[in-house]
């Protein structure tokens, strides 16, 4: 009787599992058509010298290392992980705070939520094309609003895109203005979340606003602020559409970033060896940028 | 329960599966008539009109072709699909479509310094073998690069070709005019003068390592130097380049930086007092504020003059896989007729053609097709090298590096030669 009900669960166990993985199974397909496939594909190109026109002819070599030593070795490479990891430090940070007080504002008012949370929204929901088209002209050195009400102010105007003293602070203020309201969007969603009886609470143990930041809305959405993070890192990190319009690396390599020497070296000459190499260098920097965050998420 | 569930999911998957499956199946069907139709083209009154689809270069360049297209799709049966893009993304596309055995392209539009990367790849289509050859009316000179072996791949469609833009009242208020411009002397003093009255001089585009490497070379051919020798190594750090380049600094250090669109409206508005332009970028007229010039090729008064004029022609060709190569060479055969091609110029077409260049009708509206003809006859094309793109962009990275004093002009061109030389092996 006994072995006959363990023979019951067995199969009904057997079942469930076959259930499952026939559950998970077009998941896993997509999963690995679209992701694992073109990975290991981009990994295994990184060890060619493989050119999409000089190889229609000829089949690439394996060149082992080939195209890695090429890219550590290559001091424009270096420069531009360096622009990238100073980019997106910035950047990051910037959003953070604007994307934090602008979401703390709107959920302060008691009235006209919804009109300021669609007015904040706007320059996210621009195309990023439409986004840097804009800022080239109203920063245009001839016709630019900018330089023109600089000038009315007698203040001194620059060439903004093509001044080294003024090119990367342009890109970090138009991705900033562009990104920060996507931060302001997850904390608002996150601080209307947060128990009202914890701020009575605090209240009317005598904390002050200050505190109440600290002890009541930080801890509250802490994995929202967290999640943030993450994902603005990582666009950051791969920050490209901006930086090709308005600079394309340039001047003197001052605003090169990873993506963008990429193009440079690898897409535009389409020596997708060389550019996979650099792909997966950078897969691995955000990796690892991102690790953290996934180790906490992970458990 | 769970049984008809995942039997359900497994039933819209087929479903799913086998809908898509139909749809290719029925892609494969129609591109396998299309050939036949399109042979056919012409003389199938009541046939589908066939379809054929181009990849141009995005501006006046494309312009010009559409609006010839109308006469040609009703005379012959056909549809034409135009893809219009950026310089890089024609590349790009062109390039991608060529490693499938049937393309998607009948016609595309190539850069001159992309000729030797496309033959060697196989990427154009032989139009000696279908039958086309150019006539004696189109400029000898900008034909150089269209052959191979003596067979023809590609048309010289649009003559763009490097001429200095200037604005009239800026270089008059210098105390010269436009035929007392003789030597690259001459520019730096009109700057120079403008620069003094509080203008910008010389503005140059400085967004790409593309467009820095082109507005230079116009001055390094009037110093006698060139990027490459005969035998295709580099030579970049030669005392042609070094004093090309310190002159160079000199006039840029009158003006900035700007990206093409501001670069023309400086020099319209007079805030910029010249830089080097296309014709296709702006139709002086008798009015204009603006007004351009082929360059004399000579560094300063008394000097040797070389041809410093550089060749920005947009050719066209058929593409290796195109599926209706016939019907695209028809195409290539009535866009270059000597009369279509001068129906364009009203629009801002710059046929290479001597008989819509020298035209009396067409020079008494539009005279700058004179400087225009004479650049032509003695322009240079970039180095035909498979390698030109990592050149540029390796030279122009230098380049970039000099212009912004982050490499002197000794260090930065050692630094290129250096790179460029392990390029090209």
């Amino acid at each position: 009787m006994r072995k006959h009900q363990l023979v019951k669960n067995h199969a009904a166990g057997s079942a469930a599992r076959r259930f499952g993985l026939g559950m998970i199974s077009p998941t896993m397909l997509v999963l690995l058509v679209m992701t694992a496939y073109p990975l290991l594909f981009t990994l295994f190109y990184s060890f060619t010298d493989y050119n999409l026109l000089r190889n229609l002819q000829k089949p690439a070599s394996f060149i082992a290392l080939g195209n890695y030593t090429k890219l550590l070795n290559d001091a424009y490479f270096r420069q531009a992980i360096l622009n990238t990891v100073k980019f997106t430090l910035l950047a990051v940070i910037f959003e953070m705070l604007i994307g934090f007080c602008m979401a703390l504002l709107v959920n302060s008012l008691t009235r006209g939520q919804k009109v300021m949370r669609t007015l904040l929204l706007l320059p996210y929901l621009l195309p990023t094309v439409t986004v840097a088209l804009s800022w080239r002209m109203m920063l245009s050195p001839n016709y630019g609003i900018v330089n023109q009400v600089m000038e009315a102010l007698s203040l001194p105007v620059f060439n903004w895109f093509s001044d080294m003293r003024t090119a990367f602070g342009m890109l970090l203020l138009i991705d900033v203005w562009q990104s920060a309201p996507f931060v302001f969007l997850l904390l608002y969603a996150a601080l209307q979340s947060v128990p009202h009886a914890q701020y009575e609470a605090a209240r009317i143990d005598g904390a002050n606003s200050v505190k109440i930041l600290f002890y009541v809305t930080i801890p509250n959405i802490k994995n929202s602020l967290a999640l943030c993070a993450l994902l603005r890192t990582i666009d950051s990190f791969r920050l490209f559409d901006k930086v090709n319009l308005l600079t394309g690396g340039g001047p003197a390599n001052t605003t090169s970033t990873i993506t963008q020497y990429l193009y440079n070296y690898g897409i535009k000459s389409l020596d997708f060896g060389f550019g996979s190499a650099g792909a997966i260098v950078m897969t691995v920097l955000v990796l690892l940028l991102s690790s953290l965050y996934i180790k906490r998420a992970m458990g | 329960m769970k049984k008809l569930f995942a039997f359900l999911l497994a039933l819209v998957m087929v479903l799913s599966l086998a809908a898509c499956g139909g749809k290719s199946g029925q892609t494969g069907d129609t591109s396998g008539s299309t050939p036949a139709q399109g042979d056919s083209g012409s003389s199938g009154g009541s046939a589908a009109p066939t379809k054929l689809t181009l990849i141009l270069r995005a501006g006046t360049y494309a312009d010009v072709i559409k609006e010839c297209l109308p006469a040609f799709e009703a005379e012959n049966n056909v549809t034409c699909e135009v893809q219009e893009l950026s310089e890089s993304d024609l590349y790009s596309g062109i390039a991608l479509d060529a490693i499938n055995s049937a393309g998607t392209y009948d016609l595309c539009m190539v850069d001159g310094s992309w000729m030797a990367e496309f033959t060697d790849s196989g990427v154009l289509a032989n139009l000696s073998d279908l039958g086309y050859e150019l006539d004696d009316d189109v400029i000898p000179a900008t034909t150089t690069i269209c052959y191979v072996d003596g067979q023809l791949y590609l048309a010289p469609y649009y003559g763009n070709v490097t001429v200095l833009m200037f604005n009239k009242a800026n270089v008059e208020a210098a105390g010269y005019s436009a035929d007392q411009i003789q030597s690259l002397d001459d520019l730096l003093a009109i700057c120079e003068s403008a620069q003094a009255a509080g203008k910008k001089g010389f503005i140059y585009r400085g967004d790409n390592q593309n467009n820095l490497v082109v507005d230079f070379l116009p001055i390094l051919l009037s110093f006698g130097g060139w990027v490459i020798d005969e035998n295709n190594k580099p030579t970049v750090n030669t005392e042609e380049f070094k004093a090309a380049m310190n002159y160079y600094l000199k006039l840029i250090a009158t003006g900035e930086a700007q990206v093409k669109d501001d670069l023309i409206a400086s020099v319209d508005t007079g805030a910029g007092t010249m830089g080097i332009g296309w014709p296709g970028w702006y139709t002086p007229t008798a009015d204009s504020t603006a007004d351009y010039i082929a360059l004399s090729g000579a560094a300063s008064a008394g000097a040797k003059a070389y041809n410093s004029n550089v060749y920005g022609i947009w050719t066209i060709g058929v593409p290796n896989n195109s599926q209706n190569k016939e019907l695209a060479v028809k195409l290539l055969s009535y866009l270059m007729d000597a009369d279509v091609q001068k129906s364009t110029v009203p629009s801002g077409g710059v046929p290479c053609r001597y008989s819509s260049l020298q035209d009396a009708d067409v020079l008494a509206t539009y005279p700058q097709y004179e400087v225009v003809c004479k650049a032509l006859e003695s322009g240079m094309y970039r180095p035909v090298i498979a390698e030109w793109t990592q050149f540029y962009t390796t030279l122009g990275t230098e380049m970039d590096n000099i212009v912004n004093g982050v490499k002197t002009v000794d260090q930065g061109l050692a630094d290129a030669q250096a790179n460029l030389e392990q390029l090209m092996g």
